[in-house]
């Protein structure tokens, strides 16, 4: 059912990789929502995946921009607004990559140049994005900027390795930038935790399926899904939300307050 | 070995942080070299950028091992 949240709205959604993927499910949300918007990925991740077929179900151009790359993003964020024909009111960040992680290289024993490589990606290509938008004048008041983040910013998953990292520069990145966004023209910038979710991105973390299954197990109302988490992401780009700013908004099914479940109990006692 | 065939096993090497030793016509990226579903396209890409050609998906799908890149390109690469 949809509610009309972001009629009117313009936006940027960067990292539909597939239909897996959380960027996918939110830009299918936010076009029953009534929002338009462009589409964006690296090259290499637009031709590994299927965006196309995503921008035509939701009527969207796609925009190929590195989020590593300044010159890229200034491009993307100058053609968005001229394709949408006005500033934008909403930009979800759904990026991150680790060679690390993807070599499985432990994180003692990490390949430093990777390591930079994965909080460039992951991490700072968010202050680039904002600080671009914000440079280039693109956002209209009271507009709404998300990055998705996960729980191993703050507690350790040792598998996560140097993405924890990024993720903690992510979040941080949201509370910092968040106070300049507000004072300029009243922006909010948030990320959210959301819980593990199946996507090409998530999957490649070592034991993916086993802190899937735990982590079900440890929040009450069990895992949140790609589809509850692109929910979300359409309210918190709404205006029913406007004063929520630097905040890092856990969307975990009670997962992060939990310290033990019955599910838990029952599998420790087998 | 043809100036290609050296050319693709370089790209190899370097993209996938591999041994030349382990570069064997029959070695498959991902199942001996280590590849996941982004460095075989990452690899796609590079072949493309080095021999300034186009590989189109579906031709693309089938160069899976370093033989079948080498025959890919000294078939398809202007001379």
């Amino acid at each position: 059912m949809a509610y009309n949240l972001l009629k009117g709205k313009r936006g940027i959604i960067f990292g539909a990789l597939d239909e897996n993927s959380i960027a996918w499910k939110t830009a299918l949300k936010c076009h029953e929502e009534g929002a338009q918007f462009v589409l964006t990925n690296a090259p290499i991740a637009m031709r590994m995946g299927k965006i196309n077929e995503l921008a035509k179900v939701c009527n969207a151009e796609v925009i190929p921009a590195d989020a590593t790359s300044v010159e890229d993003l200034e491009n993307l964020v100058n053609k968005s607004m001229e394709v949408l024909g006005g500033k934008l009111d909403f930009i979800l960040h759904s990026i991150g990559m680790s060679p690390n992680v993807r070599k499985g290289k432990a994180y003692n024993d990490l390949n430093y140049d990777w390591y930079l490589k994965s909080i460039d990606i992951s991490g700072i290509s968010f202050h680039k994005v904002l600080q671009t938008a914000d440079k280039l004048d693109a956002m209209n008041e009271w507009g709404s900027i998300l990055a998705l983040s996960y729980i191993a910013a703050q507690r350790t998953f040792p598998d996560y390795s140097d993405m924890a990292q990024a993720k903690a520069v992510l979040e941080s990145i949201a509370r910092s930038y968040g106070y300049f966004f507000a004072k300029k023209n009243k922006v909010r910038v948030n990320t959210i935790s959301q819980s593990p979710t199946k996507t090409t991105a998530g999957t490649g973390v070592g034991g993916f399926d086993v802190f899937y299954d735990y982590a079900d197990k440890m929040s009450p109302l069990g895992n949140a899904s790609a589809e509850d988490c692109a929910n979300y992401i359409a309210v918190m780009f709404s205006d029913f939300t406007r004063m929520v700013t630097m905040q890092n908004l856990m969307h975990d099914g009670g997962f992060s307050s939990s310290g033990i479940t019955e599910e838990i109990v029952k599998e420790l006692t087998k | 070995m043809s100036e290609i065939a050296q050319k693709v096993k370089e790209i190899i090497i370097d993209k996938l942080g591999v041994e030349e030793s382990e570069v064997t016509p029959e070695a498959s990226f991902t199942n001996d070299l280590g590849a996941d579903s982004l460095d075989t396209v990452e690899l796609i890409m590079e072949f493309e950028k080095e021999f300034n050609i186009s590989i189109p998906d579906d031709q693309a799908e089938n160069i899976s091992t370093v033989g079948q890149a080498i025959s890919y390109l000294e078939k398809n690469v202007n001379k």
